[in-house]
């Protein structure tokens, strides 16, 4: 994604140009009007009397609108400017654009404006592997509307563009002949709208009615959405920045599924992750249950109403298994991809009885878990019945789908994110910590949903029983003795997978380490070999794979980073806690407040900045919910019973904070904090 | 081909309560083309786990056309509901949760290739 390019969005449907607005795609170019992960433009270029335009200025209005000043003539030279041209670009359902053309001159002037339209229909999938396209094409004009069209047996997608001044339609785009009174302007209206024709005798297909469904009052929507926010009163200007902009990039990364009704769930990443992500959408939604609860909600029933039922080796599918990932586009349609979900993770299931416990936690909506009692049984049978692939009583992971599925099932999902000490990958099943400790979690989380809620105590005792065993068995067999901390996994031969890596936090969130081992771990977490000053790293300098630029065997990871310090608080860590969130936070100064997915691993004595890993996905939703869940942890917010406690350990660079209108069980309240843990000579603040 | 669909449609009504049903309520009405012999109609009337299935038109909540044949395949497992509808291989209209909910209870593939090392399923 390069630096000129404009993209906004609405839900899956995105639009990705050049400062212009001009849209130029090639196969493997990822511009254009995209929407259920179907490129539905691939050109739309303005011309003024032949001339291309150069662009004075773009403006990000919100994540759903853009504005293009340009003027006609290209070049280094300062163009003869006696006309400019607006573009006004809003995403919907497809996309509006109002295009004036101003005449500044005093003689009126007449003009041939065009635009040029194509599309090639390309799936996501395949403009990532830049694949050949298996349909036919076929364009034309009818009742003054340009449709573009694509075929492939049932499968058919199209492209309806009208204007509302008359024009010259053709094959290859619109030609407008005006003339522009002096210091006057013209303006047409044109409407890209997407189309998925089928319908039938009861009206329009359910895929037709989703290209077609009202788009709501977007503008009014955002000052809505954060108008219902808490508000943050802080001293230290960067984290005011931060919240503004998690909430706002929240507000753009919400997504809604056909069957939710209007209501929304968090989506895994801008643009290209607008889908519903198992992971993703659970963590997301635990990041940020202390700001909304409407994104937990829907992620609960719409991931329940997708939950496995069969075994299919194909979508790697198990009955009670929680989904990874939904895909709609062609090459899902046809089953060359497994995407119709795709359920290859092995933690979104023990994560979804997490997410439904904490959820009950801050809102106290007992109907939803009594709604959802039903799938949240068939997760917890699904770790037992399905996901010990070894018989040893630990959740591990092999894919059956060996084409297209995922080889790494867990959130470190890169090809060598699992590796033993001296850098040897193991084979599988590979059973990694993390997912025992989610499994720990869920069974006792679950007990008590099971006392409160489904009134079966004998199923809750059962839970804790084999929750109790489990955290006996996995600290003996996860603790590396000679390091005193966990192993990464265990492989298949059951044994240990040695190296150092931050799965240790992840462990702590969950509640699955002894109270006796937890010091000795949070001093790794904290030591040099993970903690590089500004975060905690993915993997520890020193073992055979580090790198501090390697996705997952060496990066910091924000995300990772926030759930890691809410493990340090349920463990009474508070002042790590609050050093790990310092270190997060001031990163986030380097990026307007927007935290990337990751950044290297370099000391921050080094390089002095945190060095971006470059990812096309910006913003992504669990980077986007990190401020968010380290202001709870800094807080130490945690709902007992009705009440909301506060417990805060603020870093001393914060200085006081206040937030105000936190919505829970309680109605609204508001929390407090001062600044007092010295995080400096920890995470070396200039 | 008709036996297939009617054995699925008479499972269907001999196994409830449907867990995976319970849950829901509405109707969901099948139009199952077929230019040979007919089109064929089947409307299930699911409420709460309860499920009825009779050879009736009428309105419903949900409609779901698919060719006689494809949709033969469907109720083996040998085809899947939500991939055939985004490619038009089915064509649904109304309440898509209903469309949701009833896709759950079509059987998975018929040949397992599994890697056999999987625990005990239920």
């Amino acid at each position: 994604m390069t630096a000129d390019q404009v993209r906004i969005l609405h839900g899956n449907t995105f639009v990705v140009s050049d400062a212009r607005g001009d849209i130029e795609a090639s196969a493997t170019d990822p511009t254009g009007l995209f929407s259920f992960d179907t490129r539905f433009l691939s050109r739309w270029v303005l011309t003024v009397d032949n001339q291309r335009l150069t662009a004075l200025s773009t403006d990000d209005l919100q994540y759903f609108e853009a504005r293009f000043f340009l003027v006609p003539g290209t070049g280094t030279v300062y163009v003869d400017s006696k006309q400019s041209v607006i573009r006004q670009r809003s995403v919907g359902n497809g996309f509006h654009e109002e295009l004036s053309i101003l005449n500044h001159a005093d003689e009126p002037i007449d003009l041939t404006v065009r635009i040029e339209a194509a599309c090639d229909f390309a799936d996501l999938f395949e403009v990532k592997d830049a694949l050949k396209k298996k349909g036919a094409y076929a364009t034309q004009v009818e009742d003054g509307k340009l449709i573009l069209r694509y075929q492939r047996e049932t499968f058919v997608r199209a492209t309806v563009i009208s204007s509302s001044e008359p024009c010259q339609m053709a094959e290859d785009g619109l030609t407008f002949h005006i003339q522009v009174e002096p210091h006057g302007s013209w303006r047409t209206d044109l409407d890209v709208a997407l189309s998925v024709p089928g319908a039938s005798e009861t009206g329009p297909s359910l895929l037709a009615w989703q290209a077609f469904r009202p788009v709501r009052d977007m503008a009014q929507d955002l000052q809505h959405w954060l108008h219902e926010a808490p508000r943050l009163e802080c001293e230290w200007e960067p984290l005011r920045t931060s919240y503004r902009r998690s909430l706002v990039d929240l507000a753009a990364l919400r997504f809604s599924p056909l069957s939710a009704a209007g209501r929304s769930l968090p989506a895994a990443g801008l643009p290209w992750f607008m889908t519903m992500f198992g992971r993703d959408s659970i963590f997301t939604s635990l990041q940020v249950l202390p700001y909304t609860q409407e994104l937990a909600a829907t992620t609960l029933r719409e991931l329940g109403l997708r939950q496995g039922t069969r075994i299919d080796d194909f979508r790697d599918e198990d009955p009670g298994r929680i989904l990874h990932e939904m895909r709609y586009g062609e090459m899902t349609a046809f089953e060359e991809r497994p995407h119709s979900p795709y359920y290859g993770c092995a933690d979104a299931t023990a994560l979804y009885v997490v997410l439904l416990d904490e959820y009950e936690r801050w809102t106290g909506d007992l109907d939803l878990v009594r709604e959802l009692e039903y799938e949240a049984r068939a997760a917890l049978n699904w770790i037992d019945a399905y996901a010990d692939l070894q018989g040893n009583g630990y959740v591990s992971y092999q894919r059956r789908n060996e084409e297209t599925g995922l080889e790494n099932q867990c959130w470190k999902d890169s090809w060598d994110s699992i590796a033993y000490h001296d850098g040897r990958l193991p084979g599988f099943p590979r059973a990694t910590c993390e997912l025992q400790g989610y499994a720990y979690d869920a069974k006792m989380r679950a007990a008590r949903l099971a006392r409160l809620a489904w009134g079966d105590s004998a199923f809750a005792d059962q839970l804790e029983q084999q929750a109790a065993d489990l955290k006996r068995r996995f600290n003996q067999d996860f603790w590396v003795e000679d390091g005193e901390f966990f192993a990464l996994a265990l492989d298949a031969d059951g044994s240990q997978v040695d190296s150092l890596t931050s799965n240790n936090g992840h462990l702590l969130w969950s509640g699955i380490v002894d109270d006796e081992k937890a010091e000795i771990v949070v001093r790794h977490l904290l030591g040099e070999r993970l903690f590089s000053g500004w975060g905690i790293r993915t993997m520890a300098v020193g073992e055979g794979r580090y790198n501090p630029i390697g996705y997952h065997v060496g990066t910091v990871w924000p995300f990772d980073n926030s759930f890691i310090a809410w493990g340090l608080r349920r463990y009474g860590f508070k002042d790590e806690a609050a050093i790990v969130a310092a270190g997060i936070l001031e990163a986030a100064r380097f990026f307007d407040g927007r935290l990337p997915e990751a950044f290297g691993g370099y000391p921050r004595a080094t390089t002095k900045y945190p060095v971006q890993y470059p990812t096309a996905c910006s913003p992504q939703a669990w980077s986007t919910g990190t401020p968010l869940l380290l202001l709870r942890t800094m807080l130490g917010l945690e709902p007992v019973g009705d009440n909301l406690v506060v417990d805060a350990a603020l870093p001393m660079s914060i200085g006081r904070l206040e937030l105000l209108d936190i919505p829970g069980r309680w109605g609204r309240v508001d929390a407090f904090g001062r600044g007092r843990v010295i995080t400096r000579q920890r995470t070396e603040l200039p | 081909m008709v036996d297939t669909i009617e054995g699925f449609f008479q499972q269907l009504v001999d196994q409830q309560p449907q867990p995976l049903l319970s849950k829901v309520r509405g109707t969901v009405r099948f139009h199952l083309l077929d230019p040979q012999l007919g089109d064929d109609h089947w409307l299930v009337a699911i409420d709460h786990g309860d499920v009825s299935a009779s050879h009736a038109e009428g309105n419903a909540d949900c409609v779901i056309r698919a060719d006689k044949a494809f949709f033969e395949r469907l109720v083996q497992g040998r085809e899947n509901a939500i991939a055939a509808m985004l490619r038009g291989a089915i064509v649904c209209s109304g309440d898509v949760e209903l469309l949701l909910a009833i896709q759950r209870i079509f059987p998975g593939p018929p040949k397992r290739q599994t890697t056999g090392q999987r625990g005990v399923s239920q």
